[in-house]
């Protein structure tokens, strides 16, 4: 990966990680908006920070192009948050976003290219320019709106703050960063970003960070210069603290210190409360309340605020004044900020009149408790929402406070821990059940192989619940393919999702991705009916139907992605596979649902035409290979005129299972315990013969079939007497069959390596046989796969 | 162990020039191998049958905890099996995806550098090598030997 500085290459992975998250992000908030047609406030800040995200780290990574491509889309949403312009064309909004979104991931995979060069983006930034014009042609532009567009916007749009600014006021830091760290500047605009929220005024030299690579040059020799006052209810310290916090910063001083102006003395407080909550005067008295036992003296206008109603109106009109003296005045402000229904607290250095204060209140915007809370319309500024607030901004903008708690570990790693927990478990099974200790009796042993034992699947559940993740992140991917395609096919559909909070091992939902998509463009292609009048005409709702699913059962996963179109035709598969030579045997032989798992072999597709999605014949036995890849199986269900559904199952854990070892002549076999019901000898008056011959047994009034395993795999068995080998009755998926196996070994966890890919050619799976395991004496068992067997009968 | 440390200071030293060949026999012929597929070369140990696969694979064995299947080349090449004996040797053959494979022969001979100069083609006909095991022919003076195609020889084609 020589395309990276050297340094860099450590954190390619992290970047690639972090980025196609935020892009994920980004669809999904991009596919919930144009369903609801409108962007929140807080939407298309959730779009801005995104975008300010990837241009920055992009830029450390030395990828111009989307860096640049990403400033543009924050240009464009810089200008919708603060003109709010009437977005006439929303279609073309969302072209333009979605199409900058595939450009960035495209980008993000060719990186992981060894050859990689740069693609121009210059085209999709020239469109993204030129409808962020129009937009903001459609619009006045507000004047102080437009040279804060240049720089880090949210820092220099409290330019506007209440008070008169002086210097004195601002304190100064000097911040220096760590030798040879690279790209000074964009590290100087991390720190400006970090404390940006927590600063009423920020200025920095060199100012142009954000642009000019060269001010890299001096920061390294003159450090970079901070200067800053925080907003009412931080103070300097936790700022510079902040400052601290930020990585690579070496060293910082602060060469002046502010005048905390505001904080010394008496202070005059202006309090406006949210807009209709009516009965202000109240409201003002529960404030008064709330602070009088942390001041030392204490007044407020209108003093009248207890016996006079009418006070609510000056309220409103002129915000509600207090004046008081405290030992702790930040505390002080900000329990004013906590009561109830306040809208903002504004601090007031001065004695100001009210029509004076009226005359500020146009610039509320940017006043301190809404500089911290970003979106207007979550205006009430509680401390507990504006820190969790914070707290998200720092963490790049996702998830909830708690993210903290979370590591993200290379999956290489779990798997190698995996791999080692499986080797326990037979290292385990060795010792345990050493052929030295046969015959002896060891009470103390036993007890710690016990403890051992217990210890062990402990481990192995917490190992395999670390490699869990809910199948959603799958899920949500495909609301894009359909939303794509909606728009390419022209056709009208509805993507459901149920049990998305599934979980499945990581490993397993990697390999699903790939089938998921082939099974949904079938779907949509294929499956939806292209005429909506076809639709109406066999009583569907116009809006067709695709719904993902996922469940549990017993031991495995089913995920199943049904449609209601127009449904697999049976007898057109079946041409189709006799012109393509597929068939094995007479075309009457086959039933219906042997005809609709056709549709899975290489080199079949039915669709006449090939379009852009589909129809190529390679799509669906991808999906067969990748999930029999992961030991798992998927079929077709299909009812002509109704809807066809794609049914795949998968493992739930792909390596451990707890079974149930029977020998077989030579050979010995494992049942997963979870699929017996139970093991008995077979009394003579339970066997019964139908008029073949084929045998079968009474457990308590019910019958059920008998397997002999040496009869279906061609085994030279111990015994072919039933009377004298054992019978195991499992039961599968509602299925129940009985097994019969010379004896019992015994029980033991075994950890399952599937069959190399030389036998999985010859359908082991197909026939009963899900992998094999080693033995604590080094023998190989062979894990039987129940539900194949008794699919067979 | 003592094939691997050879045939891996052989491959550094001839790489280059040649191609290295393990023989080994099946009755009374001499046959090839490649040997940057060959992994290790081991005795012949207890074979796991697994069911319902072609009679050829014999089955699969633990080899220090991974499970690679077996095939008999007696087998694959329509011979009469014999019994096992302690010449009789497992060639483990490892391709690029990393899948190992092993192969049963009745005794492996020696690592030779082939020259390119005595490797000829076969020829390309309906009824010779229809089945494509033999990757070329080697002519060495006194004897004709025959290289196989590892890919042709584990493909169920």
């Amino acid at each position: 990966m020589a395309k990276f500085e050297a340094g860099m290459e450590s954190m390619v992975d992290m970047y690639i990680f972090e980025t196609t998250s935020l892009l994920e992000q980004l669809d999904q908030i991009l596919m919930k908006t144009e369903s609801e047609h409108s962007f929140s406030t807080e939407e298309i800040n959730e779009i801005f920070r995104t975008m300010h995200t990837i241009k920055g780290s992009s830029a450390m990574m030395g990828l111009d192009n989307m860096s640049k491509l990403a400033h543009s889309i924050e240009d464009m949403f810089y200008v919708i948050r603060e003109e709010n312009p009437v977005i006439s064309d929303m279609n073309a909004l969302y072209d333009i976003l979605f199409s900058a979104s595939d450009l960035l991931k495209a980008e993000i995979e060719l990186i992981q290219e060894e050859e990689y060069t740069a693609t121009d983006f210059t085209p999709a930034m020239d469109k993204i320019k030129a409808f962020a014009a129009v937009l903001k042609g459609g619009a006045p532009a507000a004047p102080s709106a437009a040279p804060a567009a240049q720089t880090a916007a949210p820092v220099q749009a409290s330019a506007a703050a209440p008070t008169a600014s002086s210097d004195n006021e601002l304190t100064t830091v000097k911040v220096m960063f760590d030798d040879d760290c690279k790209m000074e500047n964009l590290r100087a605009l991390l720190v400006v970003n970090k404390i940006a929220e927590d600063c009423e005024k920020l200025e920095y030299i060199p100012a142009d960070i954000e642009t000019n690579p060269e001010t890299s040059k001096d920061i390294i020799e003159n450090g970079f210069i901070i200067k800053f006052k925080p907003s009412s209810d931080m103070d300097i310290d936790s700022v510079v603290g902040l400052i601290g916090e930020c990585t690579n910063v070496k060293s910082y001083e602060i060469t002046e210190r502010g005048r905390s102006v505001e904080l010394v003395g008496r202070i005059n407080v202006k309090v406006t409360f949210e807009e209709d909550c009516k009965m202000e005067n109240l409201r003002a008295l529960i404030v008064i309340n709330n602070i009088k036992g942390s001041c030392k003296s204490i007044s407020y206008e209108p003093s009248d605020i207890e016996e006079n109603s009418a006070t609510a109106q000056t309220i409103i009109d002129n915000g509600f004044m207090i004046h008081f003296e405290a030992d702790d005045p930040k505390s002080v402000i900000r329990s004013i900020n906590g009561s109830p229904n306040v809208k903002c607290c504004e601090v007031l250095s001065s004695d100001s009149t009210p029509a004076a204060s009226a005359a500020t209140s146009a610039a509320q915007a940017a006043a301190p408790a809404q500089a911290a809370a970003p979106s207007s319309s979550a205006a009430a500024a509680q401390p507990e929402k504006k820190s969790v607030e914070q707290i998200n901004n720092m963490l790049g903008n996702k998830g909830a406070g708690a993210k903290q708690s979370l590591i993200s570990v290379n999956l290489n790693k779990l798997d190698t821990l995996l791999d080692l927990v499986g080797e326990i478990v037979i290292t385990e099974a060795m010792v345990t059940s050493n052929p030295d200790l046969k015959g002896l009796r060891l009470d103390n042993f036993q007890k710690s192989a016990r403890q051992l034992r217990k210890l062990n699947s402990e481990l192995q559940d917490t190992v395999m619940s670390i490699r869990m993740v809910p199948i959603s992140g799958a899920f949500n991917k495909m609301t894009r393919i359909v939303r794509d395609m909606k728009v390419k096919l022209g056709k009208d559909v509805d993507l459901i999702f149920e049990g998305e909070e599934t979980e499945v091992d990581k490993s397993i939902i990697d390999q699903l991705n790939d089938p998921l998509m082939h099974m949904v463009r079938n779907s949509m292609d294929h499956g939806i009916e292209d005429n909506v009048e076809d639709r109406i005409a066999r009583g569907k709702p116009a809006k067709g139907k695709i719904t993902l699913s996922a469940y549990n059962s017993s031991n495995e996963v089913i995920i199943v992605v049904a449609d209601d179109g127009a449904g697999i035709n049976a007898q057109k598969v079946l041409e189709k596979a006799e012109r393509n030579g597929l068939l094995a045997k007479p075309m009457s032989e086959y039933s219906e649902k042997e005809i609709y798992n056709m549709i899975m072999l290489p080199g079949f597709s039915t669709n006449e035409q090939v379009t852009e999605y589909s129809g190529r014949g390679v799509g669906m036995d991808v999906v067969k290979k990748n999930i029999e890849k992961v030991g798992g199986t998927v079929s077709v269900d299909s009812k002509w005129g109704e809807g066809s559904q794609f049914i795949i199952k998968i493992p739930l854990s792909l390596s451990i299972v707890d079974g149930m070892e029977v020998s077989v002549g030579q050979s010995i076999f494992t049942i997963p315990i979870n699929s017996i019901r139970e093991s008995f000898k077979v009394k003579p008056s339970q066997l019964i013969k139908d008029t073949d011959g084929k045998e079968m047994i009474m457990i308590r009034g019910e019958c059920f079939p008998l397997i002999r395993l040496y009869d279906i795999y061609d085994l030279t068995p111990g015994t072919e007497d039933l009377f004298e080998g054992i019978v195991i009755l499992v039961e599968t998926e509602g299925k129940c069959a009985c097994i019969f196996a010379d004896e019992l070994i015994g029980e033991q966890q075994v950890v399952v390596k599937p069959f190399s890919s030389l036998l999985n050619n010859f359908n082991v799976k197909q026939n009963g046989m899900a992998g094999c395991s080693i033995l604590g004496d080094g023998s190989i068992t062979i894990i039987l796969d129940v539900a194949n067997i008794l699919g067979g009968f | 162990m003592s094939e691997e440390i050879y045939t891996a200071e052989k491959k550094k030293t001839f790489a280059a020039d040649g191609t290295e060949i393990l023989f080994f026999t099946i009755g009374d012929k001499t046959y090839g191998i490649e040997i940057e597929f060959i992994n290790e070369i081991i005795s012949i140990e207890q074979i796991t049958v697994v069911p319902k696969i072609p009679d050829y694979i014999k089955g699969v064995i633990n080899l220090r905890g991974k499970i690679v299947p077996v095939i008999s080349i007696r087998k694959r090449f329509g011979m009469e099996e014999i019994p096992y004996d302690d010449r009789t040797c497992i060639i483990v053959l490892e391709f690029e995806t990393g899948e190992q494979v092993g192969v049963i022969v009745d005794r492996v001979q020696e690592v030779v550098v082939a020259d390119k100069s005595i490797i000829s083609k076969v020829p390309d006909s309906k009824n010779v090598n229809s089945n494509h095991y033999i990757k070329s022919i080697i002519n060495n003076e006194d004897e004709i030997k025959l290289l196989l195609d590892c890919h042709k020889l584990v493909s169920n084609e």
